[in-house]
């Protein structure tokens, strides 16, 4: 269950405009594209949505009830989980541990218990672990056997990526943001991420809205696309509508530029 | 009146005292981020160092030279030993730290100030020494003003913290050397791909903030006449903490931070009892930091996402 | 799957370093596997082996120490919170055992109790004090944390002479700078603390208990929590991280390891005296943190131990010696590269002295103590004791030699300079160190700190980091 409705948002960063009265709505077991030029305020949407600002105007719903105002980790405990365009995995963690952590809500021992190791911390240790194996598996062997325990600064450019999404996974919530989950991925990784975030949905039931800036990607997944441009919403609909539309066309290349993908 | 105007002449001493220290520590952190707890021994030495000259040159009742002359030389001696002191330091116990974690330099900072310490009360032994100023100066010259009196040497001491830091504004606001300091402070990295040789801005850094140290620790020295292998512990923690009321990181933060800490001070304990007066200042320290964590004239750190 | 980019083999790369070969590598593995048991074994030999009274007492401040190494390694090394007023908890754990178990205020309530109420108290007062973690970050808490310390040392020298209400003269709660003394010594279940060597083992087993549980904790959801707050405190709150709460928790839960110490501490020393709780024993410390490795638990351990006993072994004229002698053979063993060239260093070091000798005095014989008949003696120059000025000088000038060792690269000049240290270095321990050992210590700490940090920044145990990419 994920349903997400953003309404009148608006933030300023001093007397920059940065999201400009925007509805947008994701449903459920939506796929949402928000493309525009960099700039756009499409990171800053994110951020609004779970919690890193507050905005200045407008409401964020979240299965119908208001997330604004809310702790950060309120949020995520609530359903809303997400990955960063500049990477942000626990570097000197491992590779599991960086899972379990996002595992925390999921948790009931308490650290009373934890230090006398009890029968149920352990257990709940050894569940939380198994969890962690299985979000990674989601990628295949990539993560997984002895890269478990690796450390993640060990991990390359694009295992990061996957990692921050099985990290967002293990949360346990239903709506996904995925910030340019393609950057940095050569073209035969970028084709897997994208039949990796359709599964998302087909198969695991994420609501996902994704930020990306890989045209084939965001025609591979959308069921529907949003355009911002300088925080306005200037585009919505179908790839093709939004690809062909003059607005969109104009923003990404200027008055006069030539239509192209 | 009189006694409140007396107060507000002490805190005006204290607290340029207290500026110039103020100074070094948050230069210090405004470019490495670093907490430079050796900084209070680094004012030691020059209060050590301007001691030496003293006696050097006959000691306080009958000096060789002129006593302006010997003064000066004082000054000079406590600024240039703390000048090469604070140098040496970022040579050897941050430069290698550089890239290392947070903590790392910190605990260097310690080992810094604990060795200077010792060093100290080794080489000087652990009494107090005196500058013995009232024999050198007739304590009774100075302004007259009605009642109030200040001594010539409070107003050398006065006069001249508010010289240096008006020469330290200039530097930092009119120079290259300024220009690039401030660059590099706002953003080290960058300032490096700009081609500023960051090694040099530091250094220069350590050498500025520890030169206004070492005149410090000389004015401590020639007004309050108490020099020890210890005196840095307590005027570092002071000093830092007027550089974090101000803002640390800032310089003019660090001058209005020193001067607040330093009237605090004199009037606490002349209006307030003396037995509460730390506690006093600590209490209101806390609150400060509670309430504006980023003193009066820091910024805070954006978020970054 | 296709293998793409270089992932793997970093990877592989990785898992091929940690495997170590050899009998050694197998011997460091096993130790590192079992630490835990080799301490347990060599801690409760140690009190039969070292005898004597003073040596149990040694014991007594390392293990002390280690459960304060360890209990902060929680606050820092995992969360990362800067705590400098973690000792005032140690200090308030003191004087809590102090009020309820002495006669400062006539009570006298059983062991188990009184440690109970105040680790619990404590960890209250921490839970209190810990909120400002929620919100200022790195080094503002630090500065805050810092002056909670001075607070806290500012009352209890000050907490004597308070006129309250309804009460006659004057009343002393904490003794100011006399503190309390005679304090009660522990009992429990009817055992009765008499000796050192009870407290020794009663601290021994408070540490392991403690490293059972810490290393419990740091497998689960919340050790997990806090280390990932530390690494990036934004995105763990983002993964369902309460970061607020669980920075207060670790926050107290130092809090309340230091205040358990704390109430060993008082009844080891049947007093709690003001000058206990200051800034120097935070720097132990965080030393004893810092050089195991933070972020370790066996690094925490191993840091208390060698910096609780290896300076007793400066105390004896004797030991000192050997320490020194030895640091600098090993020094120049290593500053000396190749070490054929030692062939030429030490010879120099010699005919240095010798020359120094004949030469000073030579030209001013009443600086020299001539009686002085050791077999260093005889070769470096020994000045008579109003010659200290001169002493001291030296003392400043070895101090920039030996950084001069270290920042020049040119062989040659290295190497001479090597000679004159060294020599320098000799002439002044025997002259002025050997005669203020307490003084040398602090010395040789502070330079061992900067040292040790230069050398090995993530300590010994503990593994580099990386920062920000
Ligand atoms: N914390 C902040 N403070 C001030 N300005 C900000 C902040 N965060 C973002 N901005 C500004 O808001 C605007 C939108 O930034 P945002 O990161 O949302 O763009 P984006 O659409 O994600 O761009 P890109 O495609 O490059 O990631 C930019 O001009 C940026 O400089
Ligand atoms: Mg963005």
């Amino acid at each position: 269950m994920a349903t997400l409705e953003l309404s009148g948002l608006t933030k300023r960063f001093g007397g920059l405009l940065v999201v400009d009265s925007l509805d947008l709505t994701v449903a459920e077991g939506e796929i949402v594209s928000l493309i525009g030029p960099n700039g756009a305020g499409k990171t800053t949407v994110f951020n609004l949505i779970s919690g890193v600002f507050a905005p200045d105007e407008g409401d964020i719903l979240l299965d119908g009830s208001s997330i604004v105002g809310l702790p950060r980790h309120e949020i995520a405990r609530r359903g809303v989980a997400r990955t960063f365009q500049t990477l942000r995995v626990f570097l000197n963690m491992t590779v599991a541990e960086n899972v379990i952590a996002a595992e925390y809500a999921s948790g009931k021992v308490g650290a009373v218990r934890s230090f006398f190791g009890t029968p149920a911390a352990r257990a709940e240790a050894a569940r939380m672990r198994a969890v962690a194996e299985e979000r990674l598996r989601f990628f295949g062997e990539r993560l997984i056997g002895y890269r478990l325990d690796q450390p993640a600064y060990s991990l390359s450019y694009a295992n990061r990526r996957r990692l921050e999404i099985a990290r967002a996974m293990a949360t346990g919530a239903g709506l996904l943001l995925l910030d340019e989950p393609a950057a940095g991925m050569n073209p035969a990784e970028t084709q897997e991420i994208t039949r990796l975030i359709g599964e998302l949905r087909d198969d695991a039931g994420y609501t996902i809205l994704v930020i990306e800036h890989d045209m084939h990607v965001v025609e591979g997944i959308s069921d529907r696309v949003v355009a911002l441009d300088h925080g306005v919403k200037i585009a919505e609909g179908s790839f093709e509508d939004v690809a062909a539309d003059p607005a969109v066309i104009e923003a990404y290349l200027g008055t006069g530029g030539a239509a192209t993908k | 009146m009189e006694f409140f105007l007396q107060q507000l002449v002490n805190g005006l001493t204290l607290g340029g005292v207290y500026a110039l220290i103020a100074l070094g520590y948050s230069m210090v952190y405004g470019i490495l981020k670093l907490l430079n707890f050796a900084h209070g021994d680094v004012y030691m030495v020059g209060a050590f160092a301007g001691y030496a000259v003293l006696v050097a040159f006959g000691g306080p009742t009958d000096p060789r030279i002129p006593v302006v002359v010997l003064i000066f030389a004082m000054f000079l001696a406590g600024m240039a030993a703390s000048g090469i002191l604070g140098v040496v330091i970022e040579r050897f116990a941050y430069r290698p730290l550089r890239n290392a974690p947070r903590i790392a330099p910190l605990i260097s900072a310690v080992g810094v100030s604990f060795f200077l310490q010792n060093a100290a009360l080794l080489v000087a032994g652990a009494r107090f020494r005196s500058y013995g100023t009232a024999k050198m100066v007739d304590p009774s010259t100075g302004l007259q003003w009605g009642p109030l009196r200040i001594s010539i040497i409070r107003i050398v001491v006065i006069l001249s913290a508010v010289a240096l830091m008006v020469v330290l504004h200039l530097l930092v606001k009119r120079t290259k050397l300024g220009k690039a300091m401030r660059a590099t402070a706002y953003d080290r990295e960058a300032a490096a791909m700009m081609g500023i040789d960051v090694d040099r801005v530091i250094v220069a850094t350590f050498l500025i903030g520890s030169v206004l140290a070492g005149a410090a620790g000389v004015m401590v020295g020639l007004v309050f006449s108490r020099v020890f292998h210890f005196m840095g512990f307590i005027a570092g923690l002071k000093g830092f903490t007027a550089a974090v009321i101000g803002g640390i990181g800032s310089i003019p933060g660090a001058m209005m931070g020193g001067l607040l800490i330093g009237l605090a001070e004199a009037f606490s304990a002349g209006y307030i009892s003396s037995t509460f007066q730390n506690l006093i200042v600590f209490g209101l320290l806390i609150a400060f930091l509670l309430i504006r964590p980023r003193g009066i004239f820091g910024v805070p750190e954006p978020v970054k996402v | 799957m296709p293998e793409i980019g270089t992932d793997r083999w970093v990877a592989e790369f990785e898992s091929r370093r940690v495997r170590r070969e050899g009998p050694w590598g197998r011997l460091v593995d096993w130790t590192s596997r079992h630490w835990l048991g080799l301490f347990v074994v060599a801690a409760v030999v140690y009190p039969f082996v070292i005898g004597g009274d003073f040596g149990i007492r040694v014991g007594v401040n390392a293990l002390l120490l280690a459960m304060l190494a360890i209990g902060l390694n929680v606050v820092v090394g995992y969360t990362g919170l800067l705590d400098l007023g973690y000792v005032a908890y140690y200090g308030l754990g003191a004087y809590g055992y102090a009020f309820l178990a002495s006669e400062q205020f006539g009570i006298h309530l059983p062991t188990l109790l009184v440690v109970g109420v105040v680790a619990l108290a404590v960890f209250g007062i921490g839970l209190v004090l810990g909120q400002p973690a929620r919100r200022l970050v790195g080094d503002y808490l630090a500065i805050l944390t810092l002056f909670f310390l001075q607070v806290f040392v500012e009352l209890a020298l000050n907490l004597d002479r308070l006129d309250l209400p309804f009460v006659d003269g004057p009343v002393s709660i904490t003794g100011g700078p006399n503190g309390i003394a005679g304090v009660d010594p522990m009992e429990i279940f009817g055992f009765r603390f008499g000796q050192v060597r009870d407290y020794y083992f009663l601290l021994l087993v408070l540490v392991v208990f403690l490293i059972v549980g810490v290393t419990n904790l740091a497998r689960s959801r919340t050790g997990i929590g806090w280390r990932a707050i530390r690494e990036d405190t934004l995105a763990a709150e983002h993964m369902t991280i309460p970061s607020g709460r669980l920075k207060v928790l670790a926050y107290a839960f130092g809090a309340a390891v230091a205040a358990v110490s704390g109430t060993v501490f008082a009844a080891v020393q049947l007093g709690v005296f003001p000058q206990n709780f200051t800034v120097a024993l935070l720097i132990v410390v965080y030393a004893a943190l810092v050089l195991g490795g933070e972020g370790s638990v066996p690094g925490a351990l191993v840091g208390a131990l060698i910096i609780a006993m290896v300076p007793e072994l400066l105390r004896t004229p004797a030991g000192a010696r050997l320490l020194f002698y030895g640091g600098l053979a090993v020094a120049a063993l290593t500053l000396v590269k190749p070490r054929r060239r030692l062939l030429v260093v030490v010879p120099g070091i010699v005919a240095t002295g010798l020359a120094v000798r004949s030469l000073v005095t030579a030209l001013w014989p009443d600086l020299v103590d001539v009686e002085a008949a050791g077999m260093v003696d005889r070769w470096v120059v020994r000045f008579v004791p109003s010659a200290d000025v001169v002493v001291s000088v030296l003392f400043i000038v070895t101090i920039a030699v030996v950084l001069g060792i270290v920042a020049v690269r040119r062989r040659g000049a290295k190497d001479a300079l090597v000679v004159v240290g060294v020599y320098l270095l000799v002439l002044v321990w025997e002259n002025r160190l050997v005669e203020e050992p307490s003084i040398t210590r602090q010395l040789l700490f502070g330079a061992l700190l900067v040292v040790l940090m230069v050398a090995r920044p993530h300590g010994l145990l503990g593994r580099p980091r990386v920062e920000v990419v």
